[in-house]
């Protein structure tokens, strides 16, 4: 198994925003939906999911209600508002715009200069 | 990220906080046994299984922390933490609350009722919709070659030179109003008080009342709606006699009819014109000319001849005397300047056809004046009053303040180890400094809720000083958001001006010394050099009220002592004012005279005085008199105050007579006008002559020449402040034009119980005459000096407060010195020094700092004291006894309060404070 990585910093509400957005899921739901989407290969400290979530609900990009669980238990369902989608819209590209940015510088040679 | 969600996420919530606190707690439940449960299917135990889940997961309460921080909530739970502790140790200490509480809640309730009526007088404005948008006339003209030289009403210099007025000439005004029409809507106003107020006879009683001459579009302009009835219209202003309906206030209408809404259709007698009432004003509208107090009645211009004519053909044609008030909402679209400049215009041409204009006369110039505080004279007057006023509450609060962070700073010092305890658990110093400050914040809100009651309870404590016994019709100080708003921002402010010094001082504690057990001792020098410098502040604030009430008491009691030049004991004073539609012309006197007879005979009546002007009262009438062969000529040479009495005037009054004689009977009918002059105005007219004899020339309509009869001794006039200004006494029954005169009616026992029977008197003559303004000398005196009086309470109830506080402030700073000098002072007495040694040792350390404050205050109690000259009387305001005075009560009050805890230093058994530590 590849080594695991941290999750780069401010990336964690993007990746929510992401894994909520093709279906509703509760809070272990979402974790291993990102983990399951990484291929296993990147950590998400469990806790720190939580305080993310209820930041993304009070600035309304998430709604949540309570529901039944796989197993028939109850359990906290998140879903992408309307803002929410702009959101992980904008963030998106601002994430492409910078990789392809910081890719293009690392990949400068002496030549180019 | 919309402001909403996050509102509706924080208030959901903080509303349902253990549901979300539930919520939460089920949330994470889930999460752990969700990853228990895929653990155990990887061949875990279930203990292991959940073990490894809850490593997994990390501190629970931390991430529970961050999430209700995500949600907004760790602010208010601070918050909530930091007022609960704050309850318990202030119950925990009652004294210290109460203190706090206590002084601040004076402070702030002082300044409170001061703003209440600052409120009232500076900024409250016409009770019509729109005020701002109204402009009140006025004109400025050189002094010397104006033209206008009859005038009633207000008038002063002007900005730049010259002087201003507001009042127009009825004829100026018309034209005003027709030719300006396109740029402003004018209307016209004239206020009847005091002299000129009108006697309504309603179901056969008389009574006096205020009235305000209005103008047909008065209403319509200030777009005022009747309460019921209706309003004063163009038509009834329309010629001459058109109108004869009156408007009441709403405040007349609750004082006189009680509400009733038969009162609509009522007649009642105006100077026994018979007018209809026709409606009510609404309650919060007080007439175009006060903001405080509305007239009781409204009526027509168009009445004015018939009703109010003060002895002169119709005031409506006159063209010399300029009485009328104007004001006016200018045209849409029309800029300030544009207006002014065309009423400007018209103004010129308006004089230039109704007067003379001498060659080089100053015609008038126009100008707009904020009209939406009507004439502003409350404004005006009481302006400087209301402003020292609440400079000398900013000092209370300001020495309530200091109080406060003296208290706090010496608890925080207690408070050190509890204090380095929490730093040393992790607090962050701005947590430390936020809850100190939450303390401080709290107290000044109880404070400031409690300032605001005083406040709202004595809001009309000063209105009610200020007015005049007699007169019921005083200033309503009112609350209204804008004090609330005051009284917040005060509190808010004490609140962190005493905690700031105290809070940072907490956060800079050192832990290493603040949890051992003897921190206080180790960075006492910090702390006390802290409090030294507030108890300097406290002295010399204390100082500088002491001083102000010193000044204010010597003022008041300079006032007493005033020689006035006549006896003012035992004098009851009352105003006839003969209806001139019955007592027409040289008429009024004959009726006066009768009642003057009438009065003599009143059982208990020892003399009756009358006079045109009260004394004392801050009237002024004056006129210019000539040496015979002078030329006519206006200026401050040829003017003397005068005023018309009767024979038994100078007797009754006790001024003496010190050369010739008074009026008497053969002078009565005679057209030889003779006059008793006082002293002052003998040396200004006749200097080294003597005047007995001689003649002064004045003016009516042609020269009229006066023979001195007599020389009197000075009397003050119009003001116990001025000294007796030169006064020319005229013989009431040598005059042809009808009079408003006061009785001054000398009586052996109190006068006030001859009321009844001087009232029966006066009725004999005629029962539609009533007795106005009944009040003895001593309140008509009294009435004229409110202000300094109320300052002297004032600040004499300030200035105990003051030094009670400095004196407390002193006392607690010595006594823990000298409690926590034990060790030390032991010792020095250990090796010999003597308990005199010691006592004196501390009684230096406190005559230092209150030297110190003393220095301070007394400097800044010189810079405050000249902004109060105009408030003195009899002394400067570096009045030296004052001054010397206040050094020595503060002084003394200073060594007093540090003699306590000096001889309980002197007291310290060496032995045992040695051995104590």
């Amino acid at each position: 198994m590849p080594k695991e990585l941290d999750l780069l910093q401010g990336t964690l509400d993007m990746l929510i925003l992401k894994a909520v957005s093709l279906g509703p899921l509760h809070g272990y739901g979402i974790l291993l939906r990102i983990q399951q989407l990484a291929g296993e290969r990147i950590e998400v400290q469990q806790g720190s999911l939580y305080p993310a979530l209820a930041r993304l609900e009070h600035n309304g990009s998430l709604q949540s209600e309570w529901g039944e669980s796989e197993n028939n238990r109850k359990a906290k369902y998140y879903r992408l508002t309307a803002a929410g989608r702009r959101q992980l819209k904008t963030e998106t590209e601002s994430w492409h715009r910078m990789a392809d940015l910081i890719a293009g510088i690392l990949k400068a040679t002496p030549e180019e200069l | 990220m919309s402001l909403r969600s996050r509102l509706r996420s924080w208030s959901s919530a903080m509303r349902g906080r253990s549901g979300m606190e539930n919520d939460m707690d089920a949330e994470l439940r889930f999460h752990l046994e969700a990853y228990a449960a895929d653990l155990r299917t990887s061949g875990l135990t279930e203990e292991e299984a959940y073990r490894k889940a809850r490593l997994a997961f990390g501190n629970i309460e931390a991430h529970k922390q961050d999430v209700r921080q995500s949600r907004g909530l760790r602010f208010w739970d601070d918050l909530r933490a930091d007022l609960t502790y704050t309850l318990r140790t202030l119950r925990k200490n009652p004294g210290f609350a109460t203190i706090a509480i206590l002084s601040l809640a004076l402070g702030i309730g002082a300044n409170t009722t001061i703003f209440t009526l600052a409120n009232t007088i500076l900024f409250d404005k016409l009770g019509v919709p729109h005020p701002d948008g109204l402009r009140l006339l006025s004109w400025t003209a050189d002094d010397d070659k104006g033209v206008v030289h009859s005038m009633w009403g207000s008038y002063g210099p002007a900005h730049n030179h010259g002087f201003s007025s507001t009042s127009f000439s009825y004829p100026v005004y018309l034209a005003l109003r027709t030719q300006s029409a396109g740029v402003a809507d004018l209307f016209a106003f004239k206020p009847l008080e005091g002299n000129r107020r009108l006697t309504a006879t309603i179901d056969g009683a008389a009574e006096v009342v205020t009235a305000e001459l209005v103008s047909g579009n008065y209403y319509s302009v200030l777009n005022v709606k009747p309460q019921i009835g209706r309003l004063i219209a163009n038509a009834d202003d329309a010629r001459a006699g058109s109108g004869p309906v009156i408007v009441i206030s709403d405040r007349y209408w609750s004082s006189r009819f009680g509400r009733s809404h038969d009162v609509v259709g009522k007649q009642i007698a105006l100077n026994r014109i018979p007018v209809t009432v026709i409606g009510v004003t609404p309650s919060g509208f007080t007439g175009a000319s006060s903001v405080q107090v509305a007239s009781d009645v409204f009526l027509p211009f168009s009445m004015q001849p018939m009703v109010a004519p003060f002895g002169r053909a119709s005031l409506l044609e006159d063209k010399e005397l300029w009485w009328t008030l104007v004001m006016g909402r200018l045209k849409p679209g029309v800029t300030e300047e544009q207006a002014r400049a065309v009423i400007d215009l018209h103004l010129h041409q308006a004089v230039r056809s109704t007067m003379k204009i001498p060659a080089g006369g100053d015609v008038p110039r126009a100008s707009l004046e904020r009209g939406s505080q009507g004439e502003n004279f409350a404004g005006k007057d009481q302006g400087q009053s209301v402003r020292i006023l609440m400079g000398l509450v900013a000092f209370v609060l300001l020495l309530g303040c200091v109080n406060i962070a003296n208290l706090l700073l010496a608890r925080s010092a207690t408070r050190k180890r509890e204090i380095s305890v929490r730093l040393a658990l992790g607090a962050g110093r701005f947590r430390i400094i936020r809850q100190v400050l939450t303390e401080s914040l709290l107290l000044s809100a109880l404070g400031g809720i409690a300032g605001m009651l005083l406040g709202y309870w004595t809001r009309n404590f000063i209105p009610h000083f200020l007015s005049k016994a007699w007169d019921t019709t005083g200033i309503q100080a009112h609350f209204n958001w804008r004090v609330l708003l005051f009284s917040s921002g005060v509190s808010l402010a004490a609140g962190v001006l005493f905690g700031l010094a105290p809070a940072f001082n907490s956060a800079r504690n050192d832990l290493n010394t603040g949890v051992k057990d003897r921190g206080i001792r180790t960075s006492q020098g910090r702390k006390s050099r802290a409090g030294q410098l507030l108890v300097i502040l406290q002295i010399s604030l204390s100082m500088i009220l002491v001083t102000a009430a010193g000044l204010f008491l010597r003022t008041i009691i300079n006032l007493a002592k005033a020689d006035v030049g006549f006896d003012s004991s035992n004098l009851l004073l009352f105003q006839v004012q003969p209806p001139e539609s019955r007592y027409a012309g040289a008429k009024s006197q004959r009726l006066l005279h009768e009642i003057e007879e009438r009065v003599r005979i009143v059982p208990g009546v020892e003399g009756v005085a009358i006079s045109s002007e009260s004394l004392i009262a801050h009237g002024i009438s004056n006129e210019l008199f000539f040496i015979p062969g002078q030329p006519f000529a206006r200026g401050e040479e040829h003017s003397s105050n005068i005023n018309d009495v009767n024979a038994d005037f100078f007797a009754t009054m006790r001024i003496p007579i010190l050369a010739g004689r008074t009026f008497n009977q053969t002078d009565a009918p005679t057209k030889n006008l003779v006059v008793v002059m006082n002293q002052a105005g003998a040396k200004k007219f006749f200097p080294g002559q003597n005047p007995l004899r001689r003649q002064l020339e004045k003016y009516d309509d042609g020269p009229v020449r006066v023979t001195i009869i007599g020389i009197c001794k000075d009397a003050k006039y119009d003001d116990l402040r001025q000294q007796p200004p030169p006064t020319i006494y005229g013989f009431y029954r040598q005059s042809q034009e009808p009079m408003q005169m006061t009785f001054e009616v000398r009586s052996r026992e109190l006068p006030q119980q001859l009321t009844p029977a001087l009232r029966n008197a006066v009725r004999s003559v005629d029962k539609d005459l009533p007795l106005v303004d009944v009040r003895t000398q001593r309140e008509q005196i009294d009435a004229t000096t409110a202000e300094q009086r109320l300052f002297a309470a004032l600040a004499t109830g300030f200035g105990i407060l003051a030094l009670a506080i400095a004196s407390v402030g002193v006392y607690g700073l010595m006594a823990f010195s000298v409690a926590s000098r034990r060790n030390e002072i032991g010792i020095r007495m250990a090796l010999g020094a003597q308990a005199r040694q010691v006592l004196r040792m501390i009684l230096r350390e406190t005559g230092v700092l209150a030297i110190a404050g003393v220095a301070v205050g007394a400097a800044a109690s010189l810079g405050c004291a000249k902004l109060l000259r105009s408030m003195l009387f009899g002394l400067t305001p570096n009045d030296p006894l004052t001054l010397g005075l206040s050094v020595a009560i503060l002084l003394g009050a200073a060594l007093l309060a540090g003699f306590l805890p000096a001889r309980r230093a002197a007291r310290i058994d060496p032995l045992e404070a040695v051995r104590h530590d």
